[in-house]
């Protein structure tokens, strides 16, 4: 085994490039465009990602911005209820207050009547008495010997009354 | 001992029989090796195999990128160069094979192509041991290089042999030539030494011949590893040259 050089290099070239177009063919070329096909791919799928995280990051700001909204919205309502709610209360107390006050006065009224009649009764009756008392004097005179019994009698008779 | 070159004859051309027997067997492996690595091709989850082969593609692309070459014009080469990576270290690891035939061939008197005397001794030969392999390699390197700077510069390509003066013509058309003579001789002395020695190492007469079990299993840890650096060495300069044919620069 020398160094010699003879045709065996021809042989050599175009084996070589037999191979060569033999695994070009069915080898690197479909797998360069696996390849190819999976970068297309991952960028893609990057970009949508991208995308969709950036919409995400859109819709999330703008629940955000709705839910301060509403919030704000319920604590204007609140406040307006609160403030409605205060008004009517002072109103039904008010109310209450005139109410009490009315009844007072006609219970005031009410009362006086009651006391009038009461007197113009007592009145009425001290009139009945005084006649009743006038007959049974006029009666005694008559019989001036029971005279202390009779008064003794009347006082008692008045006694009941009262 | 297989030092003896086997001659083929066809009309009054002569082959080495057993560089070629060897490359047609390396191609054969490696043809079986890319048919398993693309079976499943899918753009997917790669397969073990898949991914290898993808890896490589990647090393390629990477090494002819670093060499300042841009992707489009390296693109209808790199089929080119990744087979020329895989076979050179294809080939490169036959030397380091024992002989799996058994001498069977020889057993049998099976002497068709001299397959008897190929398939002789104790070890194979690498392809890439042949002068005539890495010659080869290197001439379709350096028409490679001349196409592609004559594809993409036009007649302009060759201006660069008489810049800055044409005084230096012969020095530049020498630099042309000793280019694919570095690579060929490169590759081929790097292999044959390595072969040469684990013969020498199986040479040890007598009861040496245990003691040469140690070196000889670090000369074949080495010996892979010289098969990878010289094919990826081999493939870095075809790289290289191209670029600089095709770079814009001068």
């Amino acid at each position: 085994m020398g160094i010699s050089i003879d045709y065996t290099i021809v042989a050599q070239v175009l084996s070589f490039l037999v191979l060569v177009w033999i695994i070009a063919k069915f080898a690197w070329n479909p797998l360069m465009k696996v390849m190819e096909d999976r970068r297309t791919f991952i960028e893609t799928s990057l970009a949508t990602a991208e995308k969709e995280k950036r919409q995400a990051e859109q819709i999330k700001k703008e629940y955000q911005e709705e839910m301060r909204k509403a919030r704000q919205e319920a604590q204007e309502i609140i406040a307006k209820a609160t403030k409605a709610g205060g008004e009517r209360a002072q109103e039904v107390l008010n109310q209450a207050r005139e109410e009490a006050v009315k009844v007072k006065s006609a219970a005031l009224v009410d009362i006086q009547r009651e006391r009038d009649r009461a007197v113009a009764e007592v009145k009425a009756q001290v009139a009945d008495l005084s006649v009743t008392i006038a007959e049974k004097i006029i009666q005694q005179k008559i019989d001036l010997a029971g005279q202390d019994q009779l008064i003794e009698q009347f006082i008692q008779e008045v006694g009941e009354m009262q | 001992m297989n030092e003896e070159t086997i001659i083929w004859h066809l009309g009054n051309m002569t082959f080495h029989g057993r560089t070629l027997v060897m490359t047609w067997m390396v191609m054969a492996v490696m043809l079986v090796f890319m048919f398993i690595g693309v079976r499943r091709l899918t753009s997917g989850k790669p397969g073990k195999m898949q991914n290898i082969l993808e890896w490589v593609v990647d090393f390629v692309s990477k090494l002819v990128t670093d060499n300042g070459m841009e992707m489009e014009k390296a693109r209808p080469l790199l089929s080119y160069l990744l087979t020329l990576i895989m076979f050179i270290f294809f080939s490169n690891l036959v030397s380091v094979l024992p002989n799996f035939t058994f001498n069977l061939f020889q057993y049998f008197h099976i002497d068709a192509g001299q397959l008897n005397k190929i398939f002789e001794g104790a070890t194979l030969q690498a392809p890439t041991a042949d002068i005539n392999t890495t010659l080869a390699l290197a001439i379709l390197t350096i028409i490679l290089v001349v196409g592609m700077g004559i594809r993409h510069k036009g007649v302009h390509y060759f201006h660069h042999f008489i810049e800055p003066f044409p005084v230096f013509l012969p020095i530049e058309i020498l630099d042309l030539l000793a280019k694919p003579m570095t690579l060929a001789f490169r590759l081929f002395g790097n292999i044959f030494a390595g072969e040469v020695l684990i013969k020498v190492i199986l040479m040890l007469p007598g009861v040496w011949v245990l003691p040469g079990v140690l070196p000889n299993t670090i000369w074949l840890g080495f010996c892979v590893f010289v098969a990878a650096i010289q094919s990826f060495v081999f493939t870095v300069l075809t790289t290289a040259y191209i670029s600089q044919a095709v770079a814009e620069l001068h």
